[in-house]
């Protein structure tokens, strides 16, 4: 492999944007958006999952200290459903009530919810175009997914490319996974993926620039891929 | 710990909303078993039952503090999953406003080896790689000509893959090799 150096004068005329700013010029701070396009979030998630371990890890410590008496000997010899506490819930009987069941809809709702949010699948919103005053112009998912895909397979170096829209239809990019050749010129591929692939797609879609998150992956396979 | 995080998280959820549903069931029943007829025991769980055994069940018991010490563990093994559960991806220097590139340290590891496999001094090569580090173990034959030695080479050839790839930091580089003995 060579070392890619990149040329100026050698820039295609079709690259609208990545032409300006150069891979080696450190460019401005990366589109959020784009950013937010790299992979599903697991944010959500991955909050929830800990504060439910939080609340098990703080409850099963405070347990434990109990049983073995660090609260002192007497505290440990009092049954877990201590007396003293039942008369408490005893004595305000309707509150108690009320705040279980509003506890157990919370529960409920929130609980759903979660499931509900993690299981549905990621969403590939529609292109709208501006097509003019009363006129609206989609693209669907699938076919800005096509043509990028298309586009990035038939650079040298790329054996195989998936793209994907994802975001919401009022703030749509694109995601773009490419796998590298064994004999991948990796600067160059790095290079001519926003120069042309980018380009392209961002003419055929009326100069809209979408934000793009590009993942490079590099091939495993050995010999040449059945298709 | 991703997918693991993946499948956890709907199970939980799920969890979450059937304990929900039960206490609103349990507590409903009972508030009007105990307007009208006198104790039930209990729509869908025993509960009386576990009322009795927790009632004779004192704090200073062995299945008492095993519970709390497994229910603490389920707790923490929780928190690690929701921590380690993170990203590990390589960025690379974004070539324009609106677009990032990232890599996989799979995937970067696969390209650093694949560069040093391809030196005949080399015989095998074993790679781990993140944004950070790259280590490289190496396996080949020394220069019998006293040439630059194994290592050294080695380390070229991973310096001037980074030197082609526009990674956003560059990766500190280690390399340990081993000499091969024999023929190449």
């Amino acid at each position: 492999m060579t070392a890619a150096t990149p040329d100026p004068a050698a820039t295609p005329s079709t690259a609208a944007r990545g032409s300006a700013v150069g891979l080696d010029t450190p460019p401005p701070q990366a589109g959020r958006h784009a950013r937010r396009a790299v992979a599903r979030s697991a944010g959500r998630d991955r909050w929830l999952v800990g504060l439910v371990g939080v609340v098990l890890l703080l409850a099963g410590t405070g347990a434990a200290l109990l049983a073995f008496g660090v609260f002192g000997t007497g505290r440990a010899q009092r049954s877990v459903l201590d007396p003293m506490i039942v008369d408490a819930l005893r004595a305000q009987p309707l509150l108690w009530r009320i705040v279980a069941i509003v506890g157990g809809l919370l529960l409920l709702v929130l609980g759903l919810l979660w499931a509900i949010r993690s299981l549905s699948p990621e969403r590939r919103p529609d292109l709208a175009l501006d097509a003019g005053a009363d006129t609206t112009l989609t693209v669907t998912a699938a076919a800005v997914a096509d043509a990028v895909a298309g586009q990035a397979r038939a650079l040298p170096g790329i054996s195989r490319a998936r793209a994907r829209m994802v975001g919401d239809e009022r703030d749509p990019a694109l995601r773009l996974t490419v796998w590298l050749a064994e004999d991948a010129d990796v600067g160059e591929v790095c290079r001519r993926i926003p120069e042309e692939v980018l380009a392209a797609a961002t003419d055929a879609f009326g100069g809209r620039a979408l934000p793009v998150a590009v993942r490079i992956e590099a091939d495993t396979e050995e010999g040449p891929r059945v298709r | 710990m991703r997918v693991l995080l993946r499948v956890l998280a709907p199970l939980l959820g799920l969890a979450l909303a059937a304990v929900g549903v039960l206490v609103v069931v349990e507590v409903v029943a009972a508030w009007i078993g105990s307007a009208g007829t006198t104790g039930s025991d209990g729509v869908i769980v025993p509960w009386p039952s576990w009322q009795q055994t927790l009632d004779g069940l004192l704090w200073a018991t062995t299945p008492v503090r095993i519970t709390a010490i497994v229910v603490a563990v389920v707790g923490l093994l929780l928190l690690l999953v929701a921590l380690a559960a993170r990203r590990h991806d390589v960025p690379l220097r974004p070539p324009a406003p609106d677009v990032t590139v990232t890599t996989s340290p799979q995937a970067l590891a696969r390209m650093v080896g694949r560069r040093v496999r391809a030196a005949d001094a080399v015989s095998s090569a074993a790679v781990t790689a993140s944004r950070r580090a790259i280590s490289v173990r190496a396996q080949g034959w020394e220069p019998t000509d006293g040439g630059t030695g194994l290592a050294e080479s080695v380390r070229g050839d991973v310096e001037s893959l980074l030197d082609d790839l526009p990674l956003a930091n560059r990766p500190r580089v280690s390399v340990a090799v081993r000499r091969q003995a024999g023929p190449r």
